[in-house]
This record gives C-alpha cells, sequence and structure tokens, in this order.
C-alpha cells in the first residue's frame, strides 16, 4: 500500500499544493482577461435571450389552453419545472457540448505548441497537479457560464413561484454533466499540439458521451438495457431536475471526471516518456 | 552537483544519446558543445526531468531525477531551446507565476523577480505584454524565469541563438556575472561562445562524448603545433623559402599568392624566428598573426572530422 501511495495524504498534496494554485490562478486570469472567454460568455447569453422568452411563451400558451380547454397531454407539462426549466437545460446542455471544448481546447494544447509545456515539466509539481490545477480552473470558468444561464430561471421568480432547491439541484446536475465534459475536454488538449483539433475532438466525445444514453430505446434485452440507463448522462441528470439527488448519479458523474482526469494526467506525464 | 551516469535515450530506433557519462561539481561552468542534432538538449532535458532516459542515471545534487524529480526540479532553472514564454501575460505577472510554480515563498516571492528583473536588466519592459516584446527580450524572460526561483543550477539550452551580436555579447556578459552564484551548464553550438564563458567544455558528438576538458587543455589537444597567418609584399621564392626551414612543420599557400598560412612547432619563439627570416630577405613584412579559434579546429576534427571516417 505504501508502495502505491508514497505520500501520505496524496488528495492533501495534490489539491492544496501551491503548484496547483499557481496553476489555477493563473488560468483563471488567462480566461477572464481572454477575449475568448468573454465571447463565450456573450454567446450563451444572446441565444439563451432568444430561446428562453420562447420557451417562456410556449409554456404560458400550454398552461393557459390548460387552464381554458382542458389538459392536453401528461399534465407533466404543466409543472414549470418539466415544462419550462427541463427544456431550458436541455439548451444549456446543447450549448455546453459546443462551449466547453472552446473554453478548455488551449489549456494544454497551447503550451505544447508555445513549448511552454517543458516549463511545467521542469517545475516541481506533478503531472496531477498541473491536470488539478487547470481542471479547477476550467471549471470555475464554466461555472461562470453556467451562471450566465442560470439568470433566465431566476428571472422567471418575478412572475411564477417555484421551489429553489428543485431548480438548485437541477442547476447542480447539469454542472456535473459540465464538469464530465470539461474534463472530458481537457483530456482530448492534452492529446494534441493543435487547439482545432482538440476542439474537434471534445465536440465529438462530447456529442457521443451524450447520445449513448439513446441506447436505452434502441436495445431490447433488460441487462442491456439496465446498463444504458446507468452510464447515461441523461438518464441520471433527470432525476436531478426533478430534485431528487442520488449517490449512484454523484458516483457516476464524479468517476467520470476522475476517469477522464486521470487519462490527461496519464498524458502529461507521458510527455516524459517519449 | 550534477551527476550523469551510463545515460542512453532512444527515440523510437533513433539513439539521440548513447551511454553518456559526466560529472559536474558545484559552482563549475560547462559548456555543452555539438553540432545539432547531437544530443546536447535530450541530455539537458534528461537532467531538468522533462525527459526520462532509456537507461542510465541522472542525479542532481544527490538526489535521482527519477526518483526524487520535485526535490531536484526545485535545485534547477532551466531555459529551453525555446524561451517558455506565454506571449499573453506581462513580463512582471509572468515571472510572478514562475516563481509561484517554482514554489517560492510569498514573502521572497517579490524580492525574487525583482532580483530576476534585475539581473536581466528587464526592469523597463515588466509591465509590457511580452507578445509585444523584441526576441532579444524574450530571451532575456527566458533567462528571467530560469534564474526566478534563484536556483543552484543553471541550464541554459543555446540561450543566444537568434539573437543580433550585441544581445549575444549582453548574454554572455550576464552569464558570466551569474558565474559563481549558480552552477551553469550551457549548450551551443558556436564556439565563441564557450571561450567566453566556459570553464569546462563537453563536446558531444552522435550522442556520444567526445571529449570533455577544461578549456585550456582542449585547446593544446592540437599535439603544440600552431598556425600563424602570414602575408607579404614581395612573394617571389617565399613558398619555397618557408619550406626549407627547420621550424615550419607546414606551409599553406592562401588564396591571395602573397598570403600564407603556416604551421610551426612553438608558437612563443617560431614567430620571432619567422619574422626576422622575412625581415632578413626583405620579402617585405606586411602583417603576421596567430590563426585564431583554435577551439574551432579541435571541435571540427572531433566531431565533423570523425563523420568523414564514418
Amino acid at each position: 500500500m505504501s508502495k502505491i501511495f508514497p505520500n501520505k495524504g496524496i488528495v492533501n498534496r495534490i489539491v492544496v499544493s501551491k503548484g496547483t494554485y499557481a496553476i489555477f490562478k493563473k488560468e483563471i486570469k488567462g480566461f477572464l482577461t481572454s477575449p475568448n472567454f468573454l465571447l463565450v460568455a456573450a454567446l450563451t447569453a444572446t441565444i439563451m435571450s432568444w430561446v428562453f422568452p420562447n420557451m417562456l411563451r410556449m409554456f404560458d400558451i400550454q398552461a393557459k389552453s390548460a387552464q381554458f380547454g382542458g389538459a392536453q397531454g401528461p399534465s407533466q407539462a404543466l409543472n414549470i419545472h418539466y415544462g419550462l426549466f427541463l427544456r431550458h437545460l436541455s439548451y444549456v446542455n446543447l450549448i455546453l457540448i459546443f462551449i466547453v471544448p472552446a473554453l478548455t481546447m488551449k489549456l494544454f494544447s497551447e503550451e505544447k505548441k508555445l513549448k511552454t509545456f517543458d516549463l511545467l515539466l521542469t517545475s516541481p509539481v506533478t503531472s496531477a497537479q498541473i491536470v488539478t490545477g487547470k481542471l479547477l480552473a476550467a471549471l470555475s470558468a464554466v461555472g461562470v457560464v453556467m451562471l450566465v444561464t442560470l439568470l433566465y430561471p431566476i428571472s422567471t421568480r418575478t412572475f411564477a413561484e417555484f421551489s429553489w432547491s428543485t431548480l438548485l439541484v437541477a442547476y447542480l446536475g447539469i454542472f456535473l454533466v459540465a464538469a464530465v465534459y470539461t474534463s472530458m475536454d481537457l483530456f482530448c488538449s492534452s492529446l494534441t499540439e493543435s487547439g482545432i483539433l482538440a476542439y474537434v475532438l471534445a465536440v465529438i466525445l462530447n456529442v457521443f458521451i451524450w447520445f449513448i444514453g439513446m441506447g436505452v430505446d434502441v436495445v431490447d434485452s433488460s441487462l442491456a438495457r439496465a446498463i444504458f440507463e446507468h452510464i447515461s448522462l441523461n438518464q441520471h441528470l433527470s432525476g436531478m431536475v426533478e430534485g431528487t439527488l442520488r449517490t449512484t448519479g454523484l458516483i457516476y458523474f464524479s468517476s467520470l471526471i476522475f476517469l477522464f482526469g486521470f487519462l490527461a494526467e496519464r498524458v502529461v506525464e507521458s510527455a516524459r516518456w517519449r | 552537483m550534477i551527476k550523469v551516469t551510463d545515460l542512453k535515450k532512444l527515440y523510437g530506433q533513433q539513439l539521440a544519446v548513447d551511454h553518456i557519462s559526466f560529472e559536474i561539481k558545484k559552482g563549475e561552468v560547462v559548456g555543452f558543445l555539438g553540432p545539432n542534432g547531437a544530443g546536447k538538449s535530450t541530455t539537458m532535458k534528461i537532467i531538468t526531468g522533462a525527459l526520462a532516459p532509456t537507461s542510465g542515471i541522472a542525479q542532481v545534487g544527490g538526489f535521482d531525477v527519477f526518483e526524487n524529480p520535485i526535490e531536484v526540479k526545485k535545485k534547477i532553472g532551466y531555459l529551453p531551446e525555446t524561451p517558455p514564454v506565454y506571449s499573453d501575460m506581462y513580463v512582471f505577472d509572468f515571472l510572478n507565476y514562475v516563481a509561484q510554480l517554482k514554489g517560492v515563498e510569498s514573502q521572497k516571492l517579490k524580492a525574487q523577480v525583482d532580483m530576476a528583473l534585475e539581473k536581466t536588466q528587464l526592469t523597463g519592459v515588466k509591465n509590457r505584454l511580452i507578445h509585444n516584446l523584441s526576441k532579444g527580450f524574450r530571451q532575456r524572460v527566458g533567462i528571467a524565469q530560469a534564474l526566478v526561483s534563484d536556483p543552484e543550477i543553471l541550464i541554459l539550452d543555446e540561450p543566444t541563438v537568434g539573437l543580433d551580436p550585441k544581445q549575444v555579447s549582453e548574454i554572455r556578459h550576464l552569464i558570466n556575472q551569474l558565474k559563481g552564484y549558480h552552477t551553469i551548464i550551457l549548450s551551443t553550438h558556436i564556439l565563441p561562445e564557450v571561450e567566453a564563458t566556459c570553464e569546462r567544455v563537453i563536446i558531444i558528438n552522435k550522442g556520444k562524448i567526445v571529449a570533455q576538458d577544461s578549456l585550456a587543455a582542449l585547446t593544446k589537444l592540437r599535439s603544440g603545433r600552431e598556425k600563424v597567418f602570414l602575408s607579404v609584399r614581395r612573394s617571389e621564392g617565399v613558398f619555397e623559402g618557408l619550406k626549407q626551414l627547420p621550424f615550419v612543420a607546414q606551409v599553406e599557400n592562401s588564396k591571395e599568392s602573397y598570403q600564407f598560412e603556416v604551421t610551426i612547432q612553438n608558437q612563443e619563439t617560431d614567430v620571432d624566428l619567422l619574422a626576422r627570416w622575412v625581415l632578413d630577405h626583405s620579402h617585405g613584412l606586411i602583417e603576421i598573426k596567430p590563426v585564431q579559434s583554435n577551439l574551432e579546429e579541435v571541435f571540427l576534427n572531433l566531431t565533423y572530422g570523425q563523420k568523414t571516417e564514418i
């Protein structure tokens, strides 16, 4: 055991280390001062400002017609969490699939291209600390974009009653999905010197992991169904949209984040072995 | 301070470093000399821990580079071939970041950054974007980032490449100033650089060490013979006359008929004799001077000379 974990409190060493913090701080500053990040945030806000009022109007029509003409379709649709926020989140997810790679694509590929990667490799930080620092910075940047999208549901509060906690759990869910993308896309960035290639690869992976859940509707055997249900991001997310936190979901999301973080760490470490 | 034993590095099938061993003592300034692709950078990268050797051991300050990478990296400041600078950062911010990354304590942070700025004379541009700096300044920022953690060892990979002559001499001056504070390894394929800065030279060719000695010993490697350049006004009979002199080993006629390269046995006494001979025979002495770049010949013999044999 001591051979596998030579340092006591390895997590502590990774997360609290000065090197991690230095990288985190530098990347955060990089995000906040880069036009790239501002563009992404502005684009998100623009799309949301366009889409959200539309969804709100649709929901309003649905609610009104239910009020006057009797319910058509499932009554679930009249719940604001389903009728509005779920749709909103699916748009947020769609946007995330494309913007998370835009935020993460340069994190490693640019270092490799500019040869600054050597600086990281020759600094007294471990590969795990490098990846942790970058991952945390990317998560914060993604978090800021998520906060932008959270403004829209919040603004609904001015004329509709809903439960805060349910919305927040739903947002925690979509944030975890975003974190899975971030970790995965960071891994893509570590693979290549080209930012564009990293972006394309990341989008493909994001789309793939989202659509893998579609398998639920495709397969017949109950075992295969169960497997697809478990590996479907959508399945885990939809539970959280209802406001229920399940440990299976949390564990699934965090193991995916960890898995890709670990893979990225391996790739960074492997740069020494070429 | 640095001990390398039987180091070998394969890039796929390509042998980049072939069983190299050497030792560098504390406070030494050592030049890695070799043609392009000789394995200088690879060796340096292995010592800094950026690259793992295929086999062999590299030790820095008693620590094995691959068992205690963190300890080793704390001791080393490294300037790679391309200065590792982020063009979208300000000089000061960048050095601050590197200092933090290298684990400089927060109380000392500002002092260390100021020290690095001062030593590399970058104080004037510290609030400028690295993107807007000239190549010479970027190179200096690269040296500053190696210095900022005040490391015991400085490893500089071709620190003057691509700079203009004035910048080159400034960087050499800087390296000379750093002598004594740090153990310095610098690699280059330019000879005057080694002559200007280093005390000891390790010549590498095709991944092997072909010579390692002090600068003085290496220049004497040419079996005591010296070459002088001779230029006269009246050249009739000079070539034949020179050949017959007892202290002249070899005479080469230069492009111009009145210029000769004369190899003599002993520079100190034979130059006088040579000059006297020219004057006595009234050939009209214009110029007599030792042919420079002795090290260059050693270098060429050891590296390119070998190549032709193979």
